[in-house]
């Protein structure tokens, strides 16, 4: 992953994937709110959240903890954990 | 990729195990077209979101080792009222519940209920011994236990002429998966009914005998039985490929010396805390008086968990683990192919495809058998 990604940059990138992944509706990034809480207010399961996690290895090529993922509940946090990682792994 | 065998049956453990580094998810899929083709075909049940209910106290019959009869359950007051049961039906449709298990007793004998749930929740399934047919109104997976050939059923569960009466009832059925539960005693008997199954083109898929809390009886698995069970799946599957639905790693994961506890953590919220995401935060096991509890929320109430095989705890622990098993194309595949199974036993209308993977393959982090 690029060193000069900015957590604006990756919750844009998380929200595109995260779109994708769970073929939202009527949502762009650039409009997704990065703290609605995706399984209190977007209604995401488990299954989901773990083929968003499979997708953000590969996209950013950080390890995500099978432990972790579950607890990754916005966009900002995946973005967050991302960048944080990521920063562990260079 | 020299680890994944897919061109004949081998039921030997896979010679070639594959690389100890992580694929990239995406390379899985592009592995091979048919792994994205399964992806694709399961992935669209991923909202599938269940509970499971006790309809009524009552059953015709009385067997040995049987669930519903250990703990406190049977001794709750239960009610048969179609208002109450419309009421909780609605309020689980509206907490999210897509899927529902009818379960204990013997739910053929309250057949309002089943209506009622039904109209409410269109998908679910529906544990019964057979003996009272369902009406064909209810169009949920209809699940028929058997316990061994008529011999052993009627010393197990006093019931004589068991297996014919089913297929009497349900041998036209779409809706009907007869459920083979091998326990310690009825293993070989497994060849006798399978093949009766068969006959009557009825579809069969398999349960292991799990004891229950405090059970310690001939019923429970050993080492030698588990080894003895698998190798009648083997021949089992080999000699009706079209009527039973089990695939290679269901043997694997089912006769494991480990139980499902062990292997996967069961994320049932009887032995999972987390109330965050998942089966441990909208599962719910309910009594036949409406009434449900943390402490007793799991899809077979009161088993020793440490002796958990059963079929319905697979298709969920197992099912739940899709994470870890996306490390590499062969656990990958193993995991597609025990989905596709679950939802061709559980799923009324769903149609299994050919296993991707007829090799057996270690669960994740831990050794074959």
């Amino acid at each position: 992953m690029p060193h000069e990604l900015t957590l604006e940059q990756t919750i844009k990138g998380v929200s595109a994937i995260v779109i994708e992944e769970l073929k939202l509706e009527d949502v762009t990034p650039e409009i997704f709110d990065p703290d609605l809480d995706l399984i209190d207010e977007v209604g995401v399961d488990s299954m989901d959240l773990a083929t968003v996690a499979l997708v953000l290895q590969d996209e950013y090529g950080v390890p995500i903890d099978e432990d972790d993922y579950p607890k990754l509940k916005t966009i900002r946090l995946i973005a967050e954990y991302v960048l944080r990682n990521a920063a562990v792994k260079t | 990729m020299k680890a994944v065998c897919r061109d004949s049956i081998n039921l030997r453990p896979n010679p070639n195990p594959g690389p100890a580094e992580t694929w990239k998810f995406s390379d899985i899929l592009s592995f091979d077209p048919a792994i994205r083709e399964k992806w694709e075909k399961v992935r669209k049940y991923f909202f599938l979101r269940e509970s499971t209910y006790d309809m009524t106290r009552r059953c015709n019959i009385r067997c040995e080792g049987c669930y519903y009869y250990q703990g406190d359950k049977a001794k709750s007051a239960g009610t048969e009222d179609p208002g109450q049961w419309q009421q909780l039906l609605e309020n689980e449709k509206k907490r999210g519940i897509t899927y529902v298990v009818l379960a204990g007793a013997e739910p053929s004998l309250v057949p309002d209920l089943l209506k009622v749930c039904h109209e409410q929740i269109p998908l679910g399934c529906i544990a019964t011994n057979g003996l009272v047919p369902i009406d064909s109104d209810v169009d949920y997976r209809i699940h028929v236990s058997v316990w061994g050939n008529d011999e052993i059923s009627r010393e197990t569960r006093k019931a004589p002429h068991m297996l014919r009466r089913q297929i009497e009832n349900y041998r036209d059925d779409p809706r009907a998966v007869f459920v083979y539960t091998f326990t310690r005693e009825n293993i070989r008997q497994v060849h006798e009914v399978a093949g009766h199954l068969a006959k009557n083109d009825c579809r069969l898929t398999f349960n292991m005998f799990s004891a229950p809390e405090g059970y310690a009886g001939r019923l429970c698995h050993d080492a030698h039985s588990l080894y003895q069970v698998r190798r009648a799946m083997e021949r089992v599957c080999r000699q009706y490929p079209d009527h039973v639905m089990f695939s290679p790693y269901h043997r694997v994961v089912h006769t494991h010396r480990l139980g499902l506890n062990d292997l996967f953590s069961c994320p049932y919220p009887r032995v999972n805390s987390s109330a965050e995401i998942g089966l441990g935060r909208s599962f719910r096991q309910y009594r036949t008086d409406l009434a449900w509890s943390r402490d007793d929320a799991c899809c077979v109430p009161d088993t020793d968990c440490a002796d958990c095989r059963h079929y319905a705890a697979g298709s969920a622990v197992v099912t739940s683990k899709m994470f870890r098993h996306a490390a590499l194309p062969e656990t990958f595949m193993a995991w597609l192919d025990y989905v596709d199974v679950y939802l061709a036993v559980w799923v009324q209308g769903y149609e299994k495809s050919p296993d991707l993977s007829p090799c057996y393959t270690s669960p994740p982090g831990h050794d074959l058998f």
